[in-house]
């Protein structure tokens, strides 16, 4: 008798931080039906089958805390929901992306659970989880399954959706700085800060990558050219279109020499390392006959004479204007043994390196003749000595596979400061603000000018995975280092970001804020009930407040400061938008409501804290949490609070208020009609409620604690008390009032 | 008659401050003097009759070939459309040999056109036929393929009236715009802050589409679509009218527009359908095509852009109706006017065939027939410059979308009814941006005023009116000129500045040398005005490059002329005197900036006479504290240095600076005469360009003249007690100079070690040692490696020469070798000797006798 499958009952991707965690999850609502009767140890030989298939369980501590926390549950007895989550975890880490976080919970109704985890992508997190919903079936019915093929599928999904390496890289080194980042597009361009903070990255490209210079790094002539003009050694070269012309100039050049055929880009007729007159005539002629035959012409057929740089290839990484990594190339061979073939000995030396892999996350490639233009260069390197892809190598010879052909020996340490300079200088003149710099010597620790080593190429948006995973030697830092070249090193990309959640007012006093941040001088972005405000530009007036509205104000370029209302089912369906805020503000702790209850299961005081403290939570700790003192739920958030905590109330002795001011807090209240601003004992009464202007606001409507979480809000962000008053008197007023009241306040 | 030697003089020469093709042009017999073949003329004229006027620039030499093909040059350059006026022809000193001159504009064209010239007027002169208008088109054509575009063109264009310096960097159209760490790079409408990124970004219409929408910009919103139904929800949810159409289709095919009922919506879907799967839905944005050009921060120009299309008239065929658009005269064939002929090709027919048309029908009375969908000009459309009338919301709103893409420079493509009327109140919107946008339209709009669009470009780039330049100091002079360089150099890097440096040593760019070998022409010079980290550059400028290209720079800051004395290398070159040689080296003079200032020895007549052609100030200075040029430079107020009661004295009116000789060990407490001339020469080239006196004092303090750091320029050496002296001198001025040098240090004995340049004249080498010979007791004369063209022996025969009757010189010795001639010449020294040491191979004879120096010690 087989089990009824799990009823999928809802997925949700909540792309900001939630209820969870502050990063974007995956949450499902499941309902294990009969299941729900059945853990782990009571179904035969459930837990073997999933170990079996999913070895990796291992390393999954779960509560416990240790290594085979998970596989302790199991045995013990866990339910569905629970496994269900780390096999979803498992299966994305099987496919080459990062998942650390999972839970699984129980709701109010029985068998219900909302079963959570990380996930780089939405498509990818949804394809896991259905995957891992088949595969614990599978498990229960003792069917088969294929987790190879399945692991197949996401990895698919991973390489087109997820980031690459590179930008990885990148990205990681921008949140352990705490810049926050946007993903533009499902490709690699990565927005870091928000607003008019924000820079921009393409993998290893810079919003400043300049397109002349891209372009110029693309001509490997006109590099060559440029780099030479300003002493920059590369392999000169020129075009001859005889033998004897050819031995001319490589005497001229000095040998070695390089010859190849001009218009050539593959490796067809190329040899290198010729250093005598008889090797220069052959080479030129075999030069010579490829080049012939391309153009179909024995006439002036132009063959390139190069100097030949010896030595190993190196990649030097230049960031801003420093040398921030560095790798080296090797040479492979392999050793005849007599018996095998090149493609076999190439297999087995070379090939069974465990660095080698297929993808893009393995530090070396596997070498292989196939019709990728490496895999022909390999060909072309071996028929240069003479031999074909199934010739048996005689026993101890040598045969080279591929010249420099992956970078991985991490030698940044050992870059020389003359050798540094030249790549430095080489960027420059190039005009790139990060490039890969490929050097070919003898020994980057001595001058190239010692070496006789050049510089062969300027490359445009550099892979950084070399660096990061080097074969052999020390991973070095190249994202932090992209991040610092974007970044002052007191520059988090942020803008001030104020969000407000409650259900009072809340629309009012996000425009109140938004207001004050405006005649503050920031080009201030508002998402609201009202619509969507940018630099007091009314956009429309939809609801804005989802996570989509919400996300254009970071996103645009030209804004200074945003402010944001929320509400509780904003936050559970979907997150936040903003990773961590400047201020946040909670008006008072709203009351669960049938759609709560219904969509998200909040039925009780506490659940709804869970959902409100989210706000509190992403306080930065230089950031500020304005709280209104009078409900005592909201008071309870304090504790939660990374930054500082701002009361308000109306009344000057509430008590949690006095509380506050006794340890030295900030707070804002009413103290005789004055609304007054404290610290600690230090009390600056600001205005009278009677002052005409503000009258009008409290006649037309604005209740009073949203006046005083105007105020507290605007003295968090470090707004004067002075502007603060100008700008309520002058809310909603005409804007030639505005500016006259404002004149002589700074008159 | 024979053209050879064909140069292209890219730099200020010689002739002409501007660019020119040069070249040798021989006459034989009548062809010197065309008043004898008074045919030719007639026959010139008749195969070339836009031929100019024929006469000599020099009245005192006859008419002659030369002229011919001078005046030939010019003026099929100037009808093929090249914007050129100058041209020259003079005679040399070898009869029937002439040097012609002319200007050019693009190198190519101007060494083809002289090519042209020579066959024509051979043709001319044996009464052959010649085919002018091919010649012509010949050259047009070429000009049109290499000549920088029109929007780069506007740019560069935009630069030169600024002052700024240019050099084209590949046949395309990357131009590097200023010099040094000064400099930046324009590639056609794309500056090097162009962002790669956001190049991108422009080119995904998807992506700048949810960006300008982040950004407030009005754009048409829409979704992707999967079935009709869908289409149709979309199309509410988006609001009527739409656009419907393959997602990435091109040529318009597919698409429906302005479609508002739901049978509407389902056709167009399944038309869309037909070409790719995935269907887009999108608002439709009524009105015309606009295109805004941002450039940085500001919107420069607007224009709308008009496709391809005739109006019916209600007897007229479309074909025939666009033969009477396209005999408008305004209309051409290419890219390079401001309008272009109408085709009639299957994209137009594809047209017409939607329109229910085709070329043969005859449209109603006022029936606007479109004939392509795009409006660029190269395929018919027109653009109207309507710059003038962007409301500033408009105007606020393309700014917006180009800086949320991140473009500097950015072709903002807008739909709607009007630019008089924000975008958002009559639903218009932005469709595209564009990176590297063309310029024409706007330089040259089909109608109305035309934009300078590329001065928009360099203000942004080159902001407050800077012209790019770094200081740009050149030397020339017949001897000091190294010295000169290095301590000039010394000067400003003491001042902080990254200076670049040329000389017959090499290239040093912040005090690393970055080239080696006689560096000391044109190229090394190019290369260090584009070398990223150059904030200074002072340049040795030798006759050489001169002549071959002409100079590096269009105009220099500082022009400093050593000295011309008895010359140098004279003979060669038609520079046979010394007069001629000043004319060449007064090149620089006359290309000082109008800001800047000449620097000139007032003791050496040739040099003080360059004054006149200087359009900057002038600083004189000289040894001679009375020297009348000095003396009345100084009572006008002018700036001039001298030397008084071992001081050198820096003057300008009532102002002086007084700088001991002590202090300046380069010139050994004064004794060595020629070296405060250098010395004198690079602080009045530091005080040029306002070097404070503090730190010109502290670098002169500072330099030190030995073997490292002016590698052969009075190099000491101190031998067992005795005096050596190395020195590369090799004229009869540097010589004289050096004797007066050495006689100022006490001596018993003194000797020299000389050798002799082949390349120059006889008397130049004899005049060398009869110096010598009234100053040293003995002389050891050697060949040197190389003898330039003279057979073994004939140097040392000359140098002989040049000591019979010698007062001094007692004994002779001759050499095969100059480090053999070295050891000689140091064994014989005792304590208290003086030996001169005039070396050849700068390097290793100094390594040579350093090593035996240390050996000793």
């Amino acid at each position: 008798m087989a089990f009824q499958d799990i009823q999928i009952l809802r997925i949700n991707y909540l792309r900001g931080p939630n209820i969870w965690t502050y990063r974007p999850i995956i949450e499902a609502l499941i309902d294990l039906g009969e299941m729900e009767d059945h853990p782990s140890n009571s179904i035969e030989g459930f837990n073997d089958r999933v170990n079996a298939w999913l070895p990796g369980l291992v390393e999954h501590h779960c509560g416990v805390g240790h290594r085979g926390g998970f596989l302790t549950r199991l045995v013990g007895g866990t339910w569905m929901g629970h496994i269900i989550e780390h096999v979803s975890i498992e299966l994305q880490l099987l496919a080459g992306a990062r998942a650390e976080f999972g839970k699984a919970r129980e709701i109010s109704k029985r068998g219900v659970y909302k079963v959570v985890f990380r996930t780089e992508h939405e498509t990818l997190g949804r394809a896991s989880f259905k995957a891992a919903h088949r595969l614990v079936m599978s498990a229960a019915n003792n069917l088969p399954f294929d987790v190879a093929a399945t692991v197949e599928e996401l990895k698919a999904i991973v390489d087109v959706l997820c980031l690459g390496p590179s930008t990885a890289c990148i990205v990681d080194a921008a949140m352990e700085r705490k810049t926050p980042f946007i993903r533009l597009t499902e490709g690699n361009l990565v927005q870091l800060g928000y607003g008019s903070r924000q820079r921009r990255i393409w993998t290893a490209e810079t919003d400043r990558t300049s397109a002349i210079a891209e372009s110029i790094s693309s001509d490997k002539d006109l590099t060559k050219r440029l780099l030479t003009q300003c002493g920059i050694p590369v392999p000169e070269g020129r075009i001859v279109t005889s033998a004897d012309q050819a031995w001319e100039v490589s005497q001229d050049i000095g040998l070695p020499v390089a010859i190849k055929p001009a218009d050539g880009n593959r490796g067809r007729g190329v040899s290198l390392n010729v250093d005598t007159e008889e090797g220069v005539r052959a080479a030129w002629l075999a030069a010579h006959t490829v080049g012939a035959g391309w153009s179909g012409s024995e006439e002036n057929v132009p063959v390139l004479i190069e100097r030949y740089i010896k030595g190993e290839e190196h990649r030097v990484l230049v960031v801003g204007d420093r040398v921030v990594a560095a790798t080296q190339g090797e040479t492979a061979y392999v050793v005849g043994d007599g018996v095998s073939t090149v493609e076999q000995l190439i297999e087995s030396q070379i090939n069974t390196d465990p660095r080698r892999g297929e993808s893009e996350i393995f530090p070396l490639d596997v070498i292989k003749f196939s019709n990728s233009s490496r895999g022909e260069m390999t060909l072309l390197e071996i028929q240069r000595q003479g031999l074909e892809p199934h010739s048996v190598v005689e026993k101890d010879r040598q045969v080279v596979v591929q010249r420099n052909g992956n970078l991985n020996l991490d030698v940044t340490d050992k870059v020389h400061p003359d050798v540094a300079a030249s790549a430095t200088l080489a960027a420059r003149v190039i005009g790139l603000d990060i490039a890969g710099i490929d050097i070919v010597t003898q020994d980057i620790g001595r001058p190239l000018h010692e070496t006789r080593g050049a510089v062969i190429e300027v490359n445009a948006g550099p892979g950084l995975l070399m660096h990061v995973k080097p074969a052999v030697g020390q991973p070095r830092p190249v994202g932090k280092a992209v991040v610092d070249h974007l970044f002052g090193p007191n520059d988090s990309g942020r803008i001030p970001v104020v969000g407000i959640v409650g259900t009072e007012q809340t629309t009012q006093l996000a425009q109140l804020v938004a207001w004050l941040l405006h005649l503050s001088g920031h080009r201030t972005g508002l998402a609201c009930k009202d619509g969507l405000y940018m630099n007091q530009h009314h956009l429309g007036k939809n609801d804005a407040r989802g996570f989509e509205d919400s996300e254009r104000l970071l996103i645009n370029r030209a804004l200074d400061a945003a402010v944001f209302e929320t509400t509780p089912l904003h936050i559970l369906n979907e997150g936040l938008a903003y990773d961590r805020c400047q201020v946040g503000v909670v008006t008072n702790m709203p009351e669960t409501t049938q759609i709560l209850m219904d969509q998200h299961d909040i039925q009780t005081p506490d659940q709804m804290r869970t959902v409100i403290r989210t706000q509190v939570d992403l306080v930065l700790p230089e950031g500020a949490s304005v709280l209104n003192a009078q409900d005592d739920a909201v008071v309870g958030l304090a504790e939660l609070s990374d930054g500082e905590v701002l009361f308000y109330a109306q009344d000057a002795n509430n008590a949690h208020l006095s509380a506050h001011r006794q340890h030295g807090g900030r707070a804002v209240y009413c103290q005789e009609g004055f609304v007054t601003l404290a610290r600690g004992d230090q009390e600056t009464p600001l205005f009278h409620l009677d002052m005409e202007l503000i009258a009008r606001l409290l006649k037309q409507g604005l209740h009073i604690n949203t006046l005083l979480a105007t105020v507290a809000t605007g003295w968090s962000l470090g707004i004067t008390p002075l502007l603060i008053r100008a700008g309520l008197k002058n809310f909603g007023q005409k804007h030639d009032q505005v500016s006259k009241d404002l004149a002589r306040m700074n008159g | 008659m024979e053209v050879s030697r064909i140069r292209a003089l890219r730099g200020p020469n010689l002739w002409t401050r501007h660019t020119a093709v040069e070249a040798l042009v021989r006459c034989e017999g009548d062809e010197s003097d065309l008043s004898s073949r008074a045919d030719f003329e007639t026959h010139l004229r008749h195969l070339f009759p836009g031929l100019g006027q024929l006469s000599p620039t020099d009245r005192k030499i006859p008419l002659s070939m030369a002229h011919a093909v001078e005046a030939t040059t010019l003026h099929l350059q100037i009808q093929a459309g090249c914007p050129v006026t100058f041209s020259r022809t003079t005679a040399t000193n070898e009869n029937g040999v002439y040097q012609v001159a002319v200007e050019y504009s693009e190198e190519e064209v101007g060494c083809l056109a002289i090519k042209l010239a020579r066959d024509l007027c051979i043709a001319a002169a044996h009464h052959g036929e010649f085919d002018v208008e091919a010649a012509i088109d010949q050259l047009r054509g070429l000009d049109e393929d290499i000549r920088l575009g029109p929007s780069t063109g506007s740019i560069v264009n935009a630069a030169i009236a600024r002052g700024i310096p240019f050099r084209r960097l590949t046949e395309g159209s990357l131009v590097q715009l200023g010099w040094g760490s000064k400099q930046r790079r324009i590639q056609a409408a794309e500056i090097d802050a162009t962002s790669a990124i956001a190049e991108s970004i422009a080119q995904d219409k998807e992506l700048t589409k949810k960006l300008l929408h982040a950004a407030g910009v009005p754009v048409p919103l829409g979704r992707p679509v999967t079935s009709a139904e869908d289409a149709w929800a979309a199309a509410q949810e988006i609001g009527l009218p739409v656009v419907i159409k393959p997602r990435d289709g091109n040529q318009g095919k597919g698409i429906s527009v302005n479609i508002s009922t739901q049978e509407g919506v389902m056709t167009a879907y399944n038309t869309a359908k037909s070409f790719r799967e995935d269907v887009l839905v999108e608002r439709y944005l009524p009105g015309s095509d606009f295109r805004l050009l941002v450039v940085g921060n500001k919107l420069v120009a607007a224009a709308r852009r008009d496709p391809p299309l005739v109006i019916g008239n209600g007897k007229n065929t479309v074909r025939e109706l666009v033969e009477q658009v396209n005999a408008d005269p305004r209309r051409g064939e290419g890219h390079a006017t401001s309008l272009t002929k109408i085709r009639i090709d299957d994209i137009a027919k594809n047209r017409l065939k939607e329109q229910g048309l085709d070329e043969n029908s005859v449209p109603a009375k006022g029936t606007r027939v479109i004939l392509r969908n795009n409006a660029n000009l190269s395929t018919g459309g027109t653009a109207t410059d309507v710059t003038d009338d962007v409301h500033p919301e408009v105007a606020a709103r393309a700014i917006a979308a180009a800086q949320m893409v991140g473009l500097d420079i950015c072709g903002v493509d807008v739909v709607c009814e009007s630019v008089l009327h924000p975008m958002e109140e009559q639903s218009g919107g932005v469709v595209e941006v564009n990176a590297a946008p063309g310029l024409r339209m706007h330089l040259s709009p089909s109608y109305g005023k035309g934009r300078d669009v590329g001065e928009a470009v360099i203000a942004t780039m080159f902001p407050n009116g800077d012209d790019g330049r770094v200081p740009v100091i050149a030397v020339t002079g017949t001897n000091g000129k190294t010295t000169t360089v290095r301590l000039t150099s010394h000067l400003l890097r003491t001042h902080g500045l990254r200076v670049g440096m040329t000389n017959t040593d090499g290239v040093y760019v912040n005090g690393r040398q970055t080239d080696s070998g006689d560096c000391s022409g044109p190229r090394s010079a190019r290369n260090v005005l584009a070398h990223p980290d150059v904030d200074a550059a002072v340049l040795e400028t030798a006759r050489g490059g001169m002549l071959r290209e002409g100079l590096a720079f269009d105009r220099c800051h500082v022009a400093v002329v050593t000295n011309i004395g008895m010359g140098d290398h004279l003979g060669l070159n038609y520079i046979s005197t010394v007069e001629d040689l000043a004319v060449l080296k007064r090149v620089i003079v006359q290309n000082v900036a109008a800001s800047g200032t000449a620097v000139l020895n007032a003791t050496d007549p040739l040099v003080a006479r360059m004054a006149a052609n200087c359009a900057g100030e002038v600083i004189f200075f000289g040894l001679d504290t009375h020297h009348p040029i000095i003396a009345t430079h100084r009572a006008q107020g002018k700036r001039v240095l001298f030397v008084e009661d071992d001081h050198i004295v820096a003057m300008q009116g009532p102002h002086s600076v007084r700088i001991p000789l002590s202090e300046v060990p380069v010139t050994r407490s004064g004794a060595i005469a020629f070296q405060i001339e250098n010395a004198m020469a690079s602080i009045a080239a530091a005080w040029a360009i306002q070097i404070p006196w503090e730190t010109i004092c502290k670098g002169l303090a500072s330099f030190i003249s030995d073997s490292q750091g002016v590698p052969g320029r009075f190099n000491v050496f101190d031998y067992k007690g005795a005096t050596v002296i190395a020195d590369y001198g090799h004229n009869p001025d540097a010589i004289k100079a050096l004797v007066q040098a050495v006689s100022n240090l006490p001596a018993q004995r003194r000797s020299v070690v000389i050798s002799g340049a082949g390349d120059r004249r006889d008397d130049d080498i004899r005049e060398q040692t009869r110096i010598i010979g009234d100053a040293f007791d003995e002389v050891v004369l050697y060949q040197d490696a190389c003898q330039r063209g003279r057979v073994d022996g004939e140097v040392l025969k000359l140098l002989r020469q040049g000591l019979e009757g010698a007062k001094r010189t007692r004994q002779v010795d001759e050499i095969y070798g100059e480090f053999l001639a070295i050891d000689k010449a140091m064994e014989r020294l005792h304590q208290g000797d003086l030996c001169l040491i005039l070396i050849d191979q700068v390097e290793e004879a100094l390594a040579h006798i350093t090593h035996r120096v240390e050996a000793a010690n």
